[in-house]
């Protein structure tokens, strides 16, 4: 009788956990009454890609802001990169270095406060007085706020300007809201609630947003930077949508349960030589390393195919990219000739040339974030490697603060948005010029100087374009970088979630469309 | 007596086995890259990740590199430095124990605390920080493992030592007017080094795993550099696409561990009649 009564109750106990289990599940996201809740996987969204929180005046911060749909910038990039209004309406290029911009009316921030000029004003103040790339873009003089109407006065004739306030960084925030944890009021259609670097950024939807309506109720970013637990995580449903897959995870996503959205972009994926390296400063060892790469298989195998070759540093869809200009093709045994002219030659036939006891290792830096990075050091390697220079490979999440130091690497291999404002002058200014922040591989060029000054002070497009291709030759004609290829970007939902579409520009992630069903 | 002679023989058979079979493995390693079919850094990438066939015995990765001739060069670099490992690791700590156990005092008291503080250390983690802090590279993941494993051989010849110099025979040795160095080497280090050596027999599994664990997080060994622990790392992601990619070095890795510890095992047995009771 013990036995059969104990039995009844385990039973009994059994049947509450169930229903227990069954209540305590959350309710399905379709259901119209309940909150909605999305939350997306996302490889870069921490310190080592120089995006820690949300705060756009903060490194590359801004670029998290605007993606997980926090803050908006003044103008809008199409599809193909051209500039539209976004919180500006419409703006006027009242002389050379005077622009007017009007404001969209009845915008309001996080905070409560209504954006007018005086706030953008105040934004862009600060955002002049502690970022480290927005003063050389903007070459802001100074501001006049009046209403919904902002007047802005360059020091030099800024003709992209409007192109570089696109930028991530220019995304337009209340700067009296302060900056606790790096999170900021912006305009957007979501509002940061909580935000811990490296781990996960909580936001909620902004009810009061201006250009639409926001669906849903707890919209989670969780940085998870290893490739194979994203792909784990959107099999298992832990998160609904992943950006930053892994290409050999593709074939477990490609059916119904799930949507790609595909798109090129100009992200680039590109070595800087090292300039004050003993052996890439030899013209002969940087011209070898362009002709030694294998970029045609490096795309098709171990890309699967998603990406572009590169020539330039810009891709096809540019008007100043593709074909536009001229670069060494894979050739092993030119290279090998061109090595042998320049002296270097194999004497104690080890398969690694040297000259004048100089032994021709290079140390390539790169990081393990970007997928493709690790993979392009490794095939690089490997072709190098037939026609004699030996590379010793430093994968290090760490390689922002390498790359500081000139006598840590010879060949650093990154990952960068060529053209994020549509503009070619971006890329020579950050990256390529002596006055450019990034430019840690101390490239210099006279040519690349005069050119820059004459696209300094252009407005006219066609003319902006023929100098950024002859300004591209210049760099690639000293093999000062080398273009290996462009990202095709997917972005991959589960096939309830709506509106998650990858753009052009690699900036808008989050929009008032995303919705789950 | 019998049976326990019967048992011994057992021991006997296995020990030849595994003997065999351990030193097959060395021979292996030592001889790995002359064996190798193709150059194992040799990338094809037109033959990526190709299935097994009889040209690539265990197919080849997603840089059309030969699996087999890696798996092989693999061993090379995995086999020989975990038995570099284990031996720096009893070498040291045997010295360190014979010391402490020999001289006392504060000698003694001051190098048994110091294997203390690597004892108190949960191994692999301490591993983790010595080879992050060092970077990466096998010399380091090596150098990182031997930082942290060798208290363990300073305590057993520290308390075989001690119980030692309270025999007849080395008081006997001593009055002969032997030397301190001589004490040492030839009457106190030939009666201690049999537990030694059959711990760090024991031991070469387990090296395995952590120094390929470490190459895993890699910590270990660089790329391209054919290495297990590494291979399988790299390999992962493949795993429900192309199988045999990761599936090639992490057999290799169990077959070599499982070989080392039956060995270790057996000597264990053989060594010791009193653990012989299976």
């Amino acid at each position: 009788m013990k036995k059969i009564c104990l039995a009844l109750l385990l039973f009994v106990f059994t049947l509450g956990e169930l229903s227990g289990c069954a209540s305590g599940r959350p309710p399905a996201s379709g259901d119209k009454t309940s909150q909605k809740t999305l939350t997306i996987g996302d490889t870069t969204f921490n310190p080592e890609n120089a995006e820690p929180d949300v705060n756009p005046h903060n490194d590359y911060a801004g670029w998290a802001c605007i993606r997980y749909g926090v803050g908006e910038t003044l103008v809008h990039y199409s599809d193909t990169m051209e500039v539209e209004p976004w919180l500006a309406k419409e703006w006027e290029n009242v002389d050379e270095k005077t622009w007017k911009i009007t404001l969209q009316d009845g915008v309001r921030f996080h905070s409560g406060r209504t954006m007018d000029a005086e706030a953008v004003k105040q934004c862009l103040e600060h955002l002049i007085e502690v970022h480290d790339r927005a003063p050389n873009d903007l070459m802001i003089d100074t501001m006049e706020a009046n209403g919904q109407t902002l007047l802005i006065t360059t020091k030099e004739p800024r003709p992209a300007l409007l192109n570089y306030l696109g930028d991530p960084y220019g995304c337009i925030i209340d700067v009296d809201a302060g900056f606790d944890d790096g999170i900021v009021a912006g305009t957007g259609p979501y509002i940061a609630l909580e935000c811990e670097s490296g781990d996960h950024l909580k936001l909620t939807k902004n009810t009061d947003y201006w250009n639409g309506t926001p669906q849903i109720d707890s919209l989670i970013i969780r940085t998870i930077t290893d490739g194979d637990t994203l792909s784990a995580a959107l099999q298992a449903g832990e998160i609904d949508a992943a950006y930053g897959m892994a290409y050999e995870s593709y074939p477990l996503f490609e059916n119904e349960d799930y949507v790609f959205s595909k798109i090129a972009t100009s992200r680039a994926f590109f070595c800087w030589m090292n300039y004050e390296s003993p052996v890439v400063s030899d013209p002969a060892v940087r011209k070898a390393i362009a002709m030694g790469i294998d970029k045609q298989s490096f795309v098709d195998t171990l890309l699967d195919g998603n990406g572009y070759p590169g020539k330039g540093a810009f891709p096809d869809s540019f008007s100043f990219g593709g074909d536009q200009v001229e670069t060494e093709e894979y050739d092993p045994q030119g290279a090998m000739q061109v090595l042998e002219e320049a002296g270097w030659t194999d004497e104690d036939g080890d398969g690694i040339r040297e000259k004048e006891g100089q032994t021709l290792s290079l140390k390539w830096l790169t990081y393990p974030s970007r997928q493709e990075l690790p993979l392009l050091a490794e095939a690089a390697a490997a072709t190098l490697k037939e026609i004699g220079m030996d590379v010793d490979i430093q994968v290090s999440a760490d390689h922002n603060t390498i790359v500081e130091d000139p006598k840590a690497w010879d060949v650093y291999a990154s990952a960068q948005v060529n053209a994020p404002t549509g503009d070619p002058e971006y890329f020579f200014s950050v990256c390529c010029l002596d006055s450019s922040s990034k430019n840690k591989g101390h490239f210099h060029s006279d040519k690349l100087e005069t050119l820059e000054k004459k696209m300094a002070v252009e407005f006219n497009p066609a003319k902006r374009s023929d100098l950024a291709v002859q300004m591209q030759q210049a760099i690639l004609d000293d093999h000062g970088y080398v273009f290996c290829s462009f990202l095709q970007m997917s972005q991959i939902a589960k096939a309830n979630v709506k509106g998650y579409t990858a753009h052009a520009s690699d900036y808008y992630q989050v929009t008032a469309d995303l919705d789950i069903e | 007596m019998a049976p326990t002679a019967l048992k011994k023989d057992t021991t006997k058979k296995r020990l030849i086995i595994f003997g065999v079979l351990t030193a097959s493995l060395i021979l292996v390693s030592i001889f790995a890259i002359p064996l190798c079919p193709y150059d194992p850094y040799l990338q094809d990438l037109s033959n990526a990740k190709a299935p097994p066939s009889a040209m690539h015995l265990l197919g080849t990765d997603r840089f059309g590199r030969d699996l087999f001739s890696r798996v092989l060069a693999g061993s090379h670099t995995s086999i020989l430095s975990t038995l570099l490992l284990v031996a720096i690791i009893t070498i040291i700590g045997t010295a360190v124990g014979l010391l402490a156990g020999w001289w006392g005092g504060k000698i003694d008291v001051i190098l048994m605390r110091l294997s203390d503080v690597f004892l108190a250390f949960p191994g692999l983690v301490f591993a983790l920080a010595v080879a992050g802090v060092l970077g990466g590279g096998l010399h380091n993941a090596v150098a990182a493992l031997a930082a942290i494993s060798w208290p363990k051989y300073a305590r057993i010849a520290r308390s075989q030592t001690a119980a030692i110099q309270k025999t007849p025979f080395l008081a006997a040795a001593r009055i002969s007017g032997n030397s301190n160095a001589r004490l040492i080497l030839f009457h106190v280090l030939p009666n201690i080094i049999g537990p030694i050596l059959v711990t760090s027999m024991l031991d070469i599994g387990t090296m395995m795993m952590e120094l390929a664990g470490l190459s895993f997080l890699g910590l270990g060994a660089k790329p391209p550099a054919a290495e297990w622990g590494s291979m399988v790392s790299d390999g992962r992601s493949m795993l429900s696409d192309s199988p045999w990619i990761p599936f090639s070095p992490g057999f290799a890795i169990l077959l070599s561990v499982m070989i080392f510890n039956m060995l270790g095992d057996t000597i264990r047995d053989y060594a010791d009649p009193k653990h012989a009771r299976r």
